[in-house]
């Protein structure tokens, strides 16, 4: 280039070049590997990590807890507590993922037996994954998880100092975690738990939140048995803005975790209580039980079964997806990986190109960018298929 | 299961701006390019993220060298060469400086600024105005030069200003100016988009900032700037690239002195006769090269010798109230207590309390990204990542939120609001989340300092002699024309380039 050739004759210019080839002169020419940043990142967020089941024990009659160690015995990555962790199965010939809250707390996770625990509680006919982990899980199975995941955790700079969390049924593992970091002196906030359960047999984790409260004046723990219950003094009914209100500070967040009936009622009682909208989170709830209640999606076309084409590079498959199975579970029922977070339309990690083919987003928490819905871009949990369709999905 | 071809013509690693800019550039001569990104969507770190049902800028604060519709900047004008229609969006303006005794809002145009600093600075203006067309002429140098090759004597009849800059800091011909301190400091703020002080930093990289930014104005994409990677990966893809998402790259394979292909961490090894690497050099020659005997030691010299620049810092805030009601009232406002960029650089080691803030108000340059009764604020720091590798990951929470905490204190004091009373949403972006996302060296995003020994001059007047492989080209902050989004095109551009001419010269030669 004739530049080069014309400044290396001007004298600024070869002031530098001589210092910059000066610089490089007396440099190391040792390898060294150094990237502390990112290493702090992979401490943070390893990506999948391999673990064993290590203890199975009963959360009420109807849940258990499962605890996982490390396979190699180091320490879980850092998580915030109210995060999940995804947890991938093989049962068949499908590959399965599933969010799960972590219902342990996050300083167990860097102790020095450190392990990570879930709560499942066992469905009623229909989340075969729930009744898998409950049934057929055993001390010793080996599984890849994700974990400390998922937006639904306390920030300092956002949420108030005191927090009454509202919780129904299995809704509790959240706030497990988050009790036991308050009382271990990690989580510096006045949690009040408000728990709802149809009877005092029905609360999850009930012997360990006992231990938990009581154990720190910043941590208060309320049951509300909706059923009547001989004896039972304590709260009844369900979690009304009244009785939210009796144990709500004048500055609160509240953190609402639980079944899709309890968000319902609930996002009607927090709108009695008038406070801003900065001051409520929701979880999100997972898979929707019933794309075809949603106002949209074309109830005629519910039974149907299309034929999916998956790409991947230069490869093609075809396999069959129900109207009204999202395209995420079609892809595991044919035993095709594809990373899922949330599975409720909200994280995108399942961001998929839709290449040709009509489909339904649900409508509920649809978190894709709007550049992408211009692409078509769906996020495969919360989207359906109504045709037969071409999608492009990662590698795995 | 087959998902690739047996060979390509060129493997990218990475499909963030400079990646996706060399395919582009590639497909269109009609070669075959196969680009593999580690994230599940591209850009790197020019995307956007959806939180409580709102996008949110993840990083551009505003795009250079596109210029308007009628009358494109380079950047600009590759888009419109290559299909790729972005939705630009003018910002309303320079920025905000909020300086020790200075409060004033800088417009674009190389008059209207002059004559707004000579209303601060009276008596300014032809000075003022001077200096930027002399940025201007060096500006539209570099631009000329490093597209057309010219003779020495054409160099020196028409490219006087730059031949004559090139060896000077940004102090020394700044210095020959005369202008008082408050002048001198309006003319500073915009620094931190190249993030060398001025004792360091060359006038040329100082003129290209100031005659592109301050001459023409800057844009941003309508929707956010996923909008801005997406439409250059979906144009790629449209070109016949193949882009593989979650897809990362171990390993450069290396035989002979030459580039042959990649293996991914899948173990899928695939064959080019070109590899481009948006990876780090420090990367690549420290641990991706294989085998690692093929990289020469002046190349680990070569790392060892250079500075890396800047990472960055941000608190995202979406708040429930309007931005005017919280008193905000510019797109962009830069605020230090002192514009000695020295000072602010040094500051930039540590890790905190910084000095020197950068914040942005999405909504003034694009209204409706946000909700009603809403409004989207971001405060930026750009330390150096000295500071950051210290942290270690069970202090990385704490850090994070006293910086996080700092910088809104700081622009809470300045609005006279409590913003922390109003924050629907809060983000935090750090050096680690960089790392994590995009895989950058230490979260580093701004390559390598600009300084007068690592001087884009320099960069190209050396360039043939640190090409330490055949076949790999490197494209990213970290090449020739440095850091930031506009600059990453032409990054990626010059890569393709490279392996343009040298197809070009091999047939020449059979």
């Amino acid at each position: 280039m004739k530049v080069k050739n014309f400044l290396a004759d001007v004298r600024g210019a070869s002031r530098v070049t001589a210092a910059r080839m000066m610089a490089f002169d007396a440099a190391s020419p040792a390898l060294t590997d150094v990237d502390p940043i990112g290493n702090v990142s992979r401490e943070w967020h390893p990506g999948p990590i391999e673990l064993v089941v290590t203890g199975i024990n009963p959360a009420c009659k109807t849940a258990k807890t499962i605890r996982f160690e490390r396979t190699d015995g180091k320490k879980l990555p850092f998580f915030y507590a109210g995060q999940y962790i995804v947890l991938d199965f093989k049962i068949g010939e499908s590959l399965i993922s599933r969010p799960y809250s972590i219902s342990s707390a996050p300083y167990e996770a860097r102790a020095d037996k450190p392990f990570v625990e879930i709560t499942v509680r066992r469905s009623k006919g229909d989340g075969f994954i729930c009744d898998y982990v409950n049934d057929e899980l055993k001390v010793g199975d080996i599984l890849t998880g994700t974990m400390g995941l998922g937006q639904f955790y306390y920030e300092p700079l956002r949420d108030a100092k005191h927090v009454v969390a509202l919780a129904g049924g299995v809704g509790i593992t959240p706030f497990a975690s988050m009790a036991k970091e308050v009382v271990n002196g990690t989580l510096d906030i006045d949690l009040t738990i408000l728990y709802g359960s149809a009877s005092s047999d029905d609360i999850v984790m009930k012997e360990e939140l006992e231990a938990l409260d009581g154990a720190c004046d910043k941590l208060h723990i309320v049951h509300v048995l909706s059923g009547d219950e001989p004896g039972w003094t304590g709260e009844k009914g369900f979690l009304t803005a009244e009785l939210i209100k009796k144990y709500s500070a004048e500055d609160t967040t509240y953190f609402i975790c639980g079944p899709q009936v309890m968000y319902t009622f609930l996002r009607g009682e927090v709108a009695k209580l008038d406070v801003p909208a900065r001051r409520v989170r929701f979880e999100v709830f997972g898979q929707v039980k019933d794309i075809a209640v949603y106002e949209g999606y074309p109830r005629d076309l519910r039974d149907e079964t299309f034929e999916l084409t998956v790409v991947r590079g230069i490869s093609e498959v075809r396999i069959p997806a129900k109207a009204c199975e999202s395209i995420v579970v079609a892809l595991e029922r044919a035993g095709i990986r594809i990373e899922t977070g949330c599975r409720s339309g909200e994280c995108g990690f399942c961001r998929t190109k839709v290449i040709s083919g009509n489909y339904f987003v649900c409508p509920e928490g649809d978190g894709r960018r709007e550049a992408d819905k211009d692409f078509n871009y769906v996020h495969a949990c919360a989207a359906y298929p109504l045709s037969d369709m071409k999608i492009k999905i990662p590698i795995m | 299961m087959k998902f690739y071809k047996d060979h390509y013509d060129v493997i990218v690693i990475g499909g963030a701006l400079a990646g996706l800019s060399s395919a582009l550039m590639l497909a269109d001569k009609g070669l075959d390019v196969l680009v593999l990104e580690r994230h599940n969507l591209p850009g790197g770190i020019a995307t956007s993220f959806v939180r409580g049902g709102i996008e949110i800028e993840a990083a551009l604060h505003e795009m250079m060298s596109i210029g308007p519709k009628n009358n494109r900047l380079k950047v600009g004008k590759f888009f419109d060469d290559m299909g790729v229609d972005i939705d630009w969006l003018q910002v309303p303006e320079c920025y905000h400086a909020s300086l020790p005794g200075l409060e004033v809002t800088l417009h674009p145009g190389l008059e209207r600024f002059s004559r707004e600093i000579d209303e601060q600075v009276p008596g300014t203006y032809d000075k003022v105005l001077k200096l930027l067309k002399l940025c201007d002429t060096v500006f539209n140098s570099v631009n000329e030069l490093s597209i057309h090759p010219m003779s020495k004597p054409q160099m020196l009849l028409k490219h006087e200003a730059f031949v004559k800059t090139a060896g000077y800091s940004t102090k020394e011909v700044l210095d020959t100016f005369d202008l008082p301190q408050k002048a001198l400091d309006l003319l500073a703020p915009y620094w931190i988009y190249v993030g060398s002080g001025f004792s360091d930093l060359p006038f040329t990289i100082y003129s290209v900032l100031m005659a592109d930014y301050v001459g023409y104005g800057s844009m941003i994409p309508k929707k956010l700037s996923h909008e801005m990677s997406l439409k250059m990966a979906e144009r790629a893809e449209e070109m016949g690239v193949q882009i593989e998402y979650r897809q990362h790259v171990d390993k450069i394979l290396v035989e002979n002195g030459r580039a042959y292909g990649v293996r991914t961490a899948r173990g899928d090894e695939i064959h080019a006769d070109y590899v481009i690497s948006s990876a780090y050099p420090n990367k690549v020659y420290t641990s991706m090269i294989e085998p690692l005997r093929e990289v020469p030691a002046e190349a680990t010299k070569m790392v060892n010798g250079r500075r890396l620049s800047l990472t960055a810092f941000s608190v995202i805030l979406i708040l429930d109230k309007p931005a005017e009601e919280l008193n905000i009232k510019d797109y962009s406002i830069f605020r230090g207590d002192t514009m000695d960029t020295d000072v602010l650089y040094e500051n930039l080691a540590g890790l905190g309390p910084y000095r020197y803030l950068t914040c942005i108000c999405h909504n003034y340059g694009n209204p409706g990204v946000t909700p009603e009764g809403t409004c989207s604020f971001s405060v930026t720091v750009l330390p150096r990542v000295d500071g950051w590798k210290t942290v270690k990951a069970e202090d990385y929470d704490r850090v994070k939120h006293e910086v996080a905490k700092q910088l809104i204190d700081d622009m809470s004091d300045y609005f006279g609001v409590n913003l922390l009373d109003h924050v629907l949403e809060c983000v935090i972006e750090t050096p680690m989340t960089i790392a994590h996302y995009t895989g950058a060296w230490n979260g580093c995003i701004y390559g390598y300092a600009h300084t007068m020994e690592d001087h884009i001059v320099a960069r190209l007047q050396t360039a043939e002699a640190e090409r330490f492989i055949e076949g790999l080209e490197f494209a990213g902050a970290h090449a020739i024309s440095g850091d930031g989004m506009g600059p990453a095109v032409t990054n990626g551009r010059k890569a393709a380039k490279n392996i343009l001419d040298d197809i070009a010269a091999r047939k020449e030669a059979n």
